[in-house]
């Protein structure tokens, strides 16, 4: 049997799938980004850690004002076509209860103003709580499947 | 240790010994909790990119016990306890004599078993520092977790990753006897937390 590959996406990195090629990632206050061409059967996902650059040097993965546009670089770079491209975006939990900075909702509002300001259209979204994601995408699909608890799945 | 610029291998060596005092009263404070059955050591203090993060403490895809203690304040940090499941009932058990570890949800006392170990370990730990940097250390009461590894360290992280490229992770390994035990604790401080820790031992940046 011949198994699909999978990529797993670590903290602020990009990684970009085509057809059955399988995305994967382990989200807690960080925002898992992934931007796809259905038609082409393309994706990219980034693994964003922290809100804004501050023009700080770094993988662009790393922050979500450079992850976006580098991502779309990529897509294009793969002939990805941009008037096809849709986002959906998760995680951004507040792990720890008492933890006075809600990274994650920073995270996710950042990504939500670049994917705004480029014109992506963003098609779903599970983000927030208190709880770690496993996440899978694949472009064959397009579908997110999110696994909260090792056992609740859900699909976005 | 300035912004983007790692701390060298003396300095590193020298945070070593902080922390490795540290575990040393912690481990002492953990033997006498669990009947002379349990110790620890400081497995290491490593300086990384965030972006190797993911890879070096590959925490794999499945669920973990833990339990975080959290300091507030300006000099802050996180404390993590962790097990995989068979390791934290078989604490849990062994602190409540039960003679069968727990399935299932975790009950109320053993979860409470795991929260002392935590508060024991890590008031233990944070007083040795405080003693060893002169500084107040907060800690938050334990709590616990139940959730992917690699999520909880992220967030641990945040703080270090907002400042500077690389981060700052202790690991401190548990014995019984001479087997190595699947648990760990990760001590991540803040930027702060690092500074005061450096100047304690008169490092220069």
């Amino acid at each position: 049997m011949v198994t699909a590959v999978q990529h797993n996406v670590g903290l602020g990195q990009i990684q970009v799938a085509r057809n059955d090629e399988m995305l994967t990632s382990i989200l807690g206050s960080c925002i898992g980004v992934v931007i796809y061409d259905q038609s082409r059967r393309i994706a990219a996902f980034a693994h964003v850690v922290l809100p804004t650059s501050g023009g700080r040097p770094g993988s662009p993965g790393r922050f979500a004002d450079s992850a976006v546009p580098a991502m779309l670089q990529q897509l294009r770079n793969e002939g990805a076509n941009p008037q096809q491209l849709r986002a959906k975006i998760t995680g951004g939990a507040c792990m720890f209860g008492n933890s006075q900075i809600n990274i994650g909702e920073r995270n996710a509002e950042e990504v939500r103003r670049q994917l705004k300001e480029k014109k992506i259209p963003l098609i779903a979204e599970d983000v927030g709580g208190a709880k770690g994601r496993k996440v899978h995408f694949s472009p064959q699909t397009s579908q997110l499947e999110v696994v909260v608890m090792g056992v609740t799945s859900t699909i976005i | 240790m300035s912004e983007n610029h790692p701390v060298s291998k003396v300095h590193l060596e020298v945070l070593h010994q902080l922390l490795g005092a540290a575990t040393h009263e912690a481990s002492a404070a953990m033997c006498r909790w669990t009947n002379g059955l349990i110790t620890m050591s400081l497995d290491e203090v490593r300086e990384i990119p965030l972006e190797e993060v993911s890879v070096e403490y590959d925490f794999g895809m499945e669920m973990l016990t833990m339990v975080v203690l959290t300091l507030n304040g300006e000099i802050g940090g996180s404390m993590i306890l962790c097990f995989d499941e068979e390791n934290g009932r078989e604490l849990a058990s062994s602190l409540l004599s039960s003679k069968q570890s727990g399935s299932g949800q975790w009950s109320a006392l053993e979860r409470s078993a795991l929260c002392e170990t935590g508060n024991i370990l890590g008031c233990a730990y944070l007083n040795a520092l405080t003693r060893l940097m002169s500084v107040e250390l907060v800690p938050s009461p334990p709590y616990f977790l139940q959730d992917y590894g690699a999520s909880v360290l992220q967030q641990a992280l945040m703080e270090q990753a907002g400042i500077d490229d690389q981060v700052l992770i202790c690991r401190t390994r548990f014995t019984r006897g001479d087997q190595e035990l699947n648990w760990n604790v990760f001590f991540v401080p803040n930027i702060q937390m690092r500074q005061r820790m450096e100047d304690a031992l008169h490092i220069d940046a």
